[in-house]
């Protein structure tokens, strides 16, 4: 297993200092394709939003390795539809981060963020209002504004939401060439246990306030499975 | 078309209140855009009501001091009343903003009972006002008939700074506003950004509040963004149709109100809110005409 790119050790994270989830150690290697799996009110977004610094920990800390760029893709539905922006120009805020304050963005970046909406399939209908376009297309969108930060680690938050089966396929097929060929570390937040049996190597599941780790093949197997859930009876 | 050439005449008397509220026309709408797109408008009737606060507290000051009879000018009236705007708008943004980012309590809650509150102590602060004179309620209610070269300097040049920033930082701007989460990824100051945002907001209300009064600015902040969204097709042609039309809503309706001896402020407002009506008619028959071709 090569290097940890983040390191969880005894974290509790939660809001107003209510902890949601308590004493959680783990990491996520460097190039490793990660899912945190788990029902909805397990604490999977406040994780998300923990490790991307989005709200503080209530207690411990979390060590990424320098110099870590998190590319993020939230859930398309957590845009509003009054802003009317392309899929161009939502995709070019992926650059921003590289370019100053009052500048304007130079074109070597625009043509970047060009080639990572051709790379995630998003180029012919980039042109189009971010609002009107169908989950998948969206999705696609994010990926590449996500790819236009240069990221080292993929943060995909629940990225099939609203997407129907085909589009979800299609998006996780890629989302894994994407790890195979570019040696990106993914960390998928998804409740679909079949997507994650398919691509993740690490599965982190958030089950009843405590934190179970291991291989898909190992935490999604039928005998650990029923183990959890009697878990959960008894 | 004789009141036309009239006003459009460079000896026009009136000239600088014309080009005044055409700045106001013009640069509110631009501010306003941000205001609609994170559904703060609600910000956009408290901040103008609060401002105008400014404007009473600051021309009761003297009396508070002890001064036993208006000494001041037009001008130092004027110069207290920008002061008193300014700071009771820059105050409010910024505690609004401070507990916006706090994310608890009720928002909408808050600015209806700044604004009510506001309006109340205006009226309140004006009765107990012996110099309280015709001239303060005109510009209270925006009424400004007379504005000095210095008065329409002093809007131009605010305006202007305003302009340069928003142009300047508009990524960031819409960064912060359109996904604070990545904003927050790629390493941006979302809180510094979102003070910028509401200072160039709070600076311009200042100035539209002293010319146009409390109402008319959240007219012009409101409903020229409303009727662009209708027709834009992206976030520049957004801020661009927004503008124009708040522009030449304030030119028609100076026209209109010079032509038929009626207050400016309501004009312009009334000319918006048919401008409004039409463009949003028009768009539904528009896609009605749409649907039934492609259907």
């Amino acid at each position: 297993m090569s290097e940890p790119i983040i390191t969880l050790e005894k974290l509790s994270i939660g809001y107003d200092n209510q902890p949601v989830l308590s004493d959680i150690s783990f990491s996520i290697p460097r190039g490793s394709f990660t899912a945190i799996l788990g029902a909805n009110g397990s604490g999977k977004s406040t994780l998300l939003k923990t490790l991307l610094g989005l709200q503080p920990p209530v207690v411990g800390k979390i060590q990424i390795a320098a110099p870590a760029i998190f590319g993020y893709v939230p859930q398309a539905i957590e845009f509003d539809p009054l802003l009317l922006l392309t899929g161009f120009e939502v995709a070019l805020m992926g650059v921003y981060g590289r370019v100053g304050a009052g500048r304007f963005v130079p074109q070597n970046e625009r043509a970047f963020a060009r080639e990572c909406l051709r790379a995630t399939g998003a180029e012919e209908f980039a042109r189009k209002k971010f609002s009107e376009l169908s989950g998948g297309q969206k999705q696609r969108v994010l990926i590449a504004r996500a790819l236009a930060t240069q990221p080292d680690v993929l943060v995909l938050d629940e990225p099939t939401a609203g997407v129907d089966a085909v589009a979800t396929h299609a998006l996780l097929e890629f989302i894994s060439r994407l790890h195979a060929q570019q040696k990106l570390t993914i960390l998928l937040v998804t409740h679909d246990l079949p997507l994650v049996r398919k691509h993740a190597q690490q599965v982190v599941w958030l089950h009843q306030g405590k934190v179970l780790l291991g291989t898909a093949a190992e935490l999604l197997s039928r005998e650990r499975m029923a183990e959890i859930f009697e878990m959960e009876v008894g | 078309m004789e009141s036309l050439k009239e006003i459009l005449s460079p000896d026009f008397l009136l000239r600088n209140s014309l080009y005044t509220s055409m700045l106001i026309g013009f640069a509110c709408p631009l501010v306003g855009v941000f205001l609609v797109l994170r559904r703060l408008v609600f910000m956009g009737v408290a901040l103008p009501q609060i401002s105008s606060t400014g404007v009473a507290v600051a021309l009761s000051l003297p009396m508070w001091l002890g001064a036993s009879q208006p000494e001041h000018t037009a001008t130092t009236e004027h110069a207290l009343a920008f002061a008193g705007s300014t700071v009771f708008s820059l105050t409010a943004i910024l505690i609004l903003a401070f507990l916006e980012r706090r994310g608890r309590g009720h928002p909408e809650g808050r600015l209806g009972a700044a604004y009510v509150v506001a309006a109340a102590l205006s009226i309140l602060l004006l009765s107990k006002n012996r110099f309280a004179e015709v001239g303060w309620l005109d510009l209270l209610k925006g009424e400004i008939i007379t504005v000095s070269n210095a008065d329409l300097l002093l809007t131009a040049a605010t305006l202007a700074i305003v302009l340069v920033v928003l142009g300047l930082f508009q990524k960031e701007l819409l960064l912060v506003s359109f996904d604070r989460a990545m904003a927050v990824t790629l390493g941006k100051m979302v809180f510094f950004w979102d003070v910028v945002l509401y200072l160039l907001i709070g600076l311009t209300v200042s100035m539209a509040v002293l010319s146009v009064g409390p109402l008319i600015s959240f007219g012009f902040l409101l409903i020229p963004p409303l009727t662009a969204h209708l027709f834009a097709k992206n976030m520049r042609q957004f801020a661009v149709f927004a503008s124009l039309i708040g522009g030449i809503a304030a030119f028609l309706g100076f026209w209109i109100a010079y032509q038929w001896d009626c207050p400016i402020g309501p004009a312009d407002v009334v000319l918006l809110g048919v401008i409004y009506a039409l463009g949003f008619t028009v768009k539904k028959l528009a896609s009605l005409f749409q649907s039934k071709s492609t259907g």
